[in-house]
């Protein structure tokens, strides 16, 4: 359901009658090389990044300029890896166990409480709906202080149940499998109730495989949410084993004030994953962002 | 109309008794937020009503006296926390504009097939994985004062003298805002792309023949149709840059002088450096009451927009 709804159009403009198709070489020629200066200016900064990670650091403050490494050396990576002042695999390994641990941990609960909201009937039930989106308006500032003085409390200050216990219950992700489990037909579930199916396992067996792209959207904000997390990780974790990627390398960008060679070799490590990642999962990712929550 | 669920499914199980099952459903999240969402509002509130120091045995009550510091120009933190919230207002002002207008733009360059369509799209999509400490890192890095990409084209390539964008005031928003463009220009782009494509194409077929200029079709076809995207695209844009954080931390540490520190920089320096959590607890009230208002006033104001104009 994702696909279909951008692409029909995309194709179908171009000509119309003569004139548009006579147009269209000289039209868009100067959109092309609009575009090409546009792509060249967004991708410049990370090209220096790369660049300057590759140059020893006496070439990276070189003057005149150093446009491309003269000296390319691996010799940040190494340093950056085998730095002692932070590991910066085993910030990339808690930032993917974290957010492995709470995307899972989100979703079920999330489908567990979206499912009686949208199919079952019960007294407070759109009081209860009303009272979760409701939450949606609180701005998440206001929780910052008092639930970091709960984690001291909890004695939670530097462990990984601070990173994934406070954000798990998300209106956001409610909603939206509410609203997905709504608009699933009702025949195949009543026959499974027919069946003699729970309602657990109609939910497992019947609406949850129905509602996989929902799931997988909502699995993915909730992944990109807890990765790229990063005001309250740095208040929450100071351990310098148990830091998340992102702040793991901002500690990099206050030690290494003025060595930007090995700054910039970090931001690499740190972005070839998600690199990795982005390339792979590119197209359902611009296609799910663009579907989400703006159907007309 | 068919039987609904529970009704289907009741005759084994219904009798006098309510229903349990949806209640069993609902306690883990019920606990979960009532422990994480909604406690946590009313202690804050607490909190902010007591001195609260994390040493002392006691917590004396004090009402609303950390709020009227706030109002009380005297004091340091109504100085450091209503400029917290003029500089992050100020960026909101600045970035909004810009992050909508490049994305309708690139979106509009995008939208009708081009070679390297797909390409394109990825570049600019592209910054927006990064995470903002890697971004900002690099943006910092981009105005270096001395040696940063920018001051090497104005020295080596312009023969200009290197500014020294990080400590100069004023200066030092212009990697944060250009930053802030290129990491986040991508998904509202995305989101206008989505939306170009779903504006019938007979529209504009009926005023090439009414013979409408480009600006008028986009003015009086594209812009209005557009209306529902850039109503959400306005009001996530907006939320996004009250919550300017880790641009300014990474980028310029809120200096020279505070004048890029934003609001949620300067609360949590208040709870964190200064072991201030009350007053911190007050500011992020204050913050919070004032991004809800804005909140409220965007959709009451856009609302009756999108009305009007329809």
């Amino acid at each position: 359901m994702a696909a279909p709804s951008p692409t029909p159009h995309r194709t179908a403009p171009v000509p119309k009658g003569l004139q548009a198709r006579k147009r269209r070489v000289p039209r868009d020629l100067p959109r092309f090389v609009l575009l090409c200066l546009l792509a060249v200016l967004f991708l410049a900064p990370i090209y220096w990044m790369v660049a300057t990670s590759l140059k020893p650091e006496t070439d990276v403050i070189a003057s005149p300029t150093q446009w491309v490494p003269l000296r390319p050396t691996l010799n940040n990576y190494r340093e950056v890896l085998t730095s002692p002042d932070g590991n910066i695999l085993r910030w990339m390994w808690n930032s993917l166990f974290v957010a492995a641990v709470f995307t899972v941990l989100h979703v079920a609960l999330c489908a567990l409480t979206a499912y009686p909201l949208a199919r079952m009937r019960f007294p407070g039930r759109d009081a209860i709906f009303w009272f979760i989106l409701g939450s949606m308006m609180v701005p998440g500032v206001v929780t910052l202080i008092p639930t970091y003085l709960m984690m001291l409390r909890f004695d939670w200050i530097n462990s990984f149940h601070a990173l994934i216990w406070p954000g798990l219950a998300g209106a956001f992700g409610v909603f939206l499998l509410r609203q997905f489990f709504i608009s699933l037909p009702r025949e195949l579930e009543e026959a499974a109730r027919l069946d003699g199916a729970s309602s657990l396992q109609v939910l497992w067996h019947v609406v949850l495989p129905l509602s996989l792209p929902a799931l997988v959207t909502l699995g993915v904000f909730a992944f990109m949410g807890s990765w790229n997390n990063f005001i309250w990780p740095t208040f929450v974790v100071t351990d310098i084993d148990k830091l998340t990627l992102p702040v793991g390398v901002n500690t990099f960008s206050q030690r290494y004030v003025t060595e930007y060679g090995k700054l910039m070799a970090s931001t690499a490590i740190a972005s070839i994953p998600v690199l990795i990642a982005y390339l792979l999962a590119q197209r359902y990712l611009i296609e799910g962002l663009s579907t989400t929550g703006l159907k007309e | 109309m068919s039987l609904s669920l529970p009704r289907a499914a009741a005759p084994r199980r219904r009798s006098t008794r309510p229903p349990l099952v949806p209640y069993l459903y609902l306690l883990p999240f019920a606990l979960l937020f009532l422990v994480f969402v909604v406690y946590p509002v009313g202690y804050g509130f607490y909190v902010s009503l007591h001195r609260w120091d994390l040493l002392a045995e006691t917590r004396p009550f004090v009402g609303l006296e950390y709020y009227r510091n706030l109002f009380d120009p005297s004091t340091p933190q109504a100085q450091f926390f209503w400029n917290s919230m003029r500089n992050t207002a100020l960026f909101t002002l600045v970035s909004v504009p810009l992050l909508i207008g490049t994305a309708l733009g690139l979106a509009l360059l995008l939208y009708r097939p081009i070679f390297g369509r797909a390409f394109f799209r990825a570049v600019f999509f592209l910054p927006g994985i990064l995470t903002v400490s890697v971004m900002g890192i690099l943006w910092r890095w981009m105005f270096d004062n001395q040696i940063g990409l920018v001051n090497a084209v104005r020295t080596d390539l312009l023969d200009l003298p290197p500014v020294p964008f990080l400590s100069t005031e004023g200066l030092a928003w212009l990697p944060i805002v250009v930053g802030t463009v290129w990491w986040t220009v991508g998904f509202n782009m995305t989101l206008y792309l989505a939306a170009l494509g779903n504006i019938s194409q007979s529209y504009y077929e009926a005023a090439e023949i009414d013979g409408a200029t480009s600006w008028a079709k986009f003015r009086f076809i594209t812009w209005p149709l557009l209306g529902p995207v850039t109503l959400f695209v306005f009001v996530t844009t907006v939320l996004a840059s009250f919550q300017l954080f880790g641009q300014t931390l990474v980028i310029t540490a809120g200096g020279p002088n505070r004048t890029t520190q934003s609001a949620i920089q300067y609360i949590t320096e208040e709870a964190f450096s200064n072991n201030q959590f009350s007053s911190a607890a007050a500011m992020s009230f204050v913050f919070g009451l004032v991004m809800l208002i804005f909140t409220f006033l965007q959709f009451r104001i856009m609302a009756k927009d999108a009305r009007g104009e329809s």
